[in-house]
């Protein structure tokens, strides 16, 4: 089974734009300090709505925060080879 | 911690102080066959107290920006009670299969058996719908960085 994960550049962000705290970007995106804490350890991947959130707050587009990684890529279906 | 949490510690004190009154209560009726009232009622002060506590604890806000909770928090919730109304499955199987070979298919068990039975399952419910909320944030609730 492929194993599938969600990094985030949560913790770099967050110390980019004024070394915030997880308190206060956890009140500004309006959740707990654990969830930010799950989110930044990639042990919860966040709601689209909240990922918006958390985007918005930093100024920059959801991707920039949030990359999809699959460790196990399915061959393409459009492959030169087929 | 956050009030999910705090509200799961506090619904594990109330339920295990609960159970042992009730362990307290089966030994004073089935062995010692006598009645200690003013244990008894020391007992269900102190279980009142707790649960007057934890009403108090949870209604109690820290910050006028603390979030109550969150998506994360309702997953877990959700999880928790999913865990729970499987254990109450298994433990009303349990106890009509246990009573099945106590009394046998046609026997009877006093009200007040069936009452701390009823209870039982109920606190034991609690019980897991707690833990299984403190499990999930250990595992993926460390506090980290500030």
């Amino acid at each position: 089974m492929a194993k599938n994960e969600i990094k985030n550049q949560v913790r770099r962000l967050r110390f980019e734009n004024g070394e915030i705290t997880q308190q206060q970007l956890a009140d500004k995106v309006g959740v707990t300090r654990q969830t930010i804490i799950a989110i930044e350890a990639g042990k919860y991947a966040p709601s689209l709505p909240l990922a918006f959130r958390i985007a918005q707050t930093f100024g920059v587009p959801i991707e920039g925060i949030f990359q999809y990684q699959d460790e196990d890529p399915q061959p393409s279906a459009t492959s030169p080879d087929a | 911690m956050n009030k999910t949490q705090k509200s799961a510690w506090c619904g594990l004190v109330v339920t295990l102080t609960f159970l042992l009154l009730c362990l307290f209560l089966f030994i004073e009726l089935t062995i010692l066959k006598k009645m200690f009232f003013f244990m008894n009622l020391l007992g269900a002060t102190l279980l009142f107290g707790l649960v007057v506590a934890w009403v108090i604890f949870i209604c109690k806000k820290q910050s006028p920006t603390e979030v109550k909770t969150d998506e994360r928090d309702k997953l877990i919730q959700t999880r928790a009670i999913v865990a729970s109304f499987i254990s109450v499955g298994i433990l009303i199987a349990l106890t009509c299969l246990i009573l099945r070979f106590i009394v046998g298919i046609s026997g009877t068990i006093a009200v007040w058996e069936l009452t701390l039975i009823n209870f039982l399952i109920f606190e034991v419910a609690l019980l897991v719908y707690s833990v299984a909320i403190l499990v999930q944030y250990g595992l993926g609730g460390r506090d980290g960085e500030k």
